[in-house]
């Protein structure tokens, strides 16, 4: 007796990123990352936001970070998922230089072939720096991967 | 004073994969109801609210819990509430239910928690459309890999290891073989759970929870309306969540459970629990990955920082230790998604029934603690006290 059946969804979204992200967007076809800031409590936001999650105000200033920090939590995906990159590939919770947060993001130009050796090559305290695409359209792939410094 | 919510009856249903299991959702949702309504000895005519959940596209629909609830034979007069809140929709409908009853407008509701993993073909891409979109999706990150962050910040401030992470899914394997309910009964060696397929470092597929399919229900009842219950009735004594940003980015520190040791702090204080590992008898949390579990034990109190590990490894938490945790087998070894999230409420308040199966009873168990936490980092905590009358 068959007791599944196969049903499949294809849509197509649009997300409209209002003034904020589209802000940083904009940044990042120029090479520029951008961040802002809380007025009340002076964190940093990367990517930004247009409220202080901890102050309940808006933010106001605009600041450029330095496309280079440090790596703080990380992990190699082995095994990969439908629509996702092929696996191996490296992940990390990277903290610009003067950020609050932490902006995700490949890190890339690893020997990922030894499980055992990837801790030691981009474990936390590691620093890297983003790698530019060489065309940018506005999205957050116009960083390609960052790389160990 | 205000009404208090006490939980009175539950229903649970064997778990196992999707591949094994010949019963749909509506079916499992139905025999978990009517297993609460036995298990309670409430008519049907006396409940008076319905709190379901779903978690949207993990179904191939977004109207998973709307259509369900007519059909289970319960009439057709009854308010339902549906939520949806992602991994923590689950814990999410207790304190819902909790939350009509003690505002005296309802005095029996029905919580029913579906097997909402049943049938996306590659879950981790359906998980992954969880993720946030724009900034985070786009980097390869769906659901292990959030797992994989913790252990390595854990892992450069207090030195654990990849074996050191593989006792709690031991304690978990050993655990759920005792529970006829859960879906992985297998025992493992810390060598197995170590050297099993590397997933997303440091995590092998053993750390890492499976794919479920079951149904739980649980029955939430105004204080001192329960005399024609047969259960002994649990208080849920405290009930409170807590969130961190929504971007995974976030969050301050991947060392440390950070939002679950504040939501703690609060739902201590609600509960007036001075000493957690003197005064709670039996612990479920939701720690899907095994890294997560020493870590939450800390945050609540459990071990110190650092501590997790060696709690675990004291025997302090098995069924005979003095802080039985995850004697379910706990999401490592049965996560059916809504019905996984409600599950730590309804192992809880059986062994605070004293109906646990046997097996896993802890005897005399008085006060328990049940966890859910969900969000791609698992920004988002729910915690509850149930205490027995």
């Amino acid at each position: 007796m068959t007791t599944t059946q196969r049903v499949h969804w294809d849509l197509t979204y649009d997300v409209h990123l209002g003034a904020t992200w589209g802000r940083f967007m904009a940044g990042l076809t120029e090479q520029q990352i951008l961040a802002n800031s809380c007025p009340e409590c002076s964190r940093t936001f990367v990517p930004p936001q247009a409220y202080c999650e901890s102050c309940f105000v808006r933010t106001d200033e605009w600041i450029e970070l330095p496309a280079e920090g440090v790596v703080e939590a990380f992990t190699v995906a082995w095994q990969g998922f439908r629509g996702g990159p092929t696996p191996p590939y490296a992940i990390a919770g990277i903290r610009l230089d003067g950020a609050s947060t932490l902006l995700m993001h490949y890190v890339g130009g690893l020997d990922l072939d030894d499980p055992s050796a990837v801790r030691e090559q981009i474990g936390p305290g590691t620093r890297v720096r983003a790698v530019w695409a060489q065309e940018r359209t506005g999205q957050i792939l116009d960083i390609t991967h960052f790389e160990k410094i | 004073m205000a009404t208090r919510a006490v939980i009175g009856g539950a229903g649970i249903t064997p778990a196992t994969s999707p591949r094994k299991q010949t019963s749909s959702s509506l079916e499992l949702i139905q025999e978990a109801v009517w297993g609460a309504l036995q298990h309670s000895g409430a008519a049907p005519d006396s409940l008076d609210g319905i709190v379901i959940g779903n978690i949207d596209g993990f179904e191939g629909t977004v109207l998973g819990a709307k259509h369900l609830v007519r059909r289970l034979g319960l009439g057709t007069e009854l308010p339902v509430s549906i939520l949806n809140t992602g991994g923590t929709t689950g814990g999410n409908l207790v304190q819902v239910a909790a939350r009509q009853v003690r505002a005296g407008d309802r005095r029996r509701v029905l919580v029913i928690g579906g097997p909402t993993f049943f049938g996306a073909q590659d879950l981790q891409s359906a998980i992954n459309t969880n993720s946030p979109m724009i900034v985070e999706q786009p980097l390869g990150m769906g659901a292990y890999h959030m797992g994989a962050f913790y252990p390595s910040a854990y892992t450069e401030r207090f030195g654990a290891t990849v074996e050191d992470y593989a006792v709690s899914a031991v304690q978990d394997h050993e655990h759920a073989s005792r529970n006829p309910y859960a879906h992985l009964r297998n025992t493992m060696t810390v060598d197995e759970v170590v050297g099993a397929k590397p997933l997303s470092y440091p995590l092998t597929m053993a750390m890492v929870c499976p794919v479920s399919t079951s149904a739980n229900a649980l029955l939430v009842c105004a204080e001192g309306t329960t005399s024609d219950l047969r259960p002994t009735p649990v208080l849920i004594k405290a009930f409170a969540t807590s969130s961190d940003p929504y971007l995974g980015g976030g969050k301050n520190d991947f060392a440390a459970m950070e939002n679950l040791a504040i939501l703690a702090q609060k739902v201590y204080q609600l509960a007036d629990v001075r000493d957690p590992r003197e005064e709670i008898d039996v612990v479920e949390v939701f720690s899907p990955y095994a890294p997560m579990q020493p870590m939450q034990l800390e945050a609540l109190g459990f071990a110190p920082p650092g501590g997790g590990i060696d709690l675990i490894r004291s025997g302090a938490t098995r069924i005979d230790g003095d802080v039985p945790v995850n004697l379910s087998g706990g999401p490592l070894c049965t996560n059916a998604g809504v019905a996984g999230e409600l599950a730590p409420l309804v192992y809880v308040a059986l062994q605070l029934m004293g109906d646990a199966p046997e097996a896993m009873q802890v005897p005399g168990a008085r006060r328990g603690l049940a966890h859910g936490t969900g969000g791609t980092f698992f920004q988002f905590e729910n915690l509850a006290i149930l205490e027995r009358t």
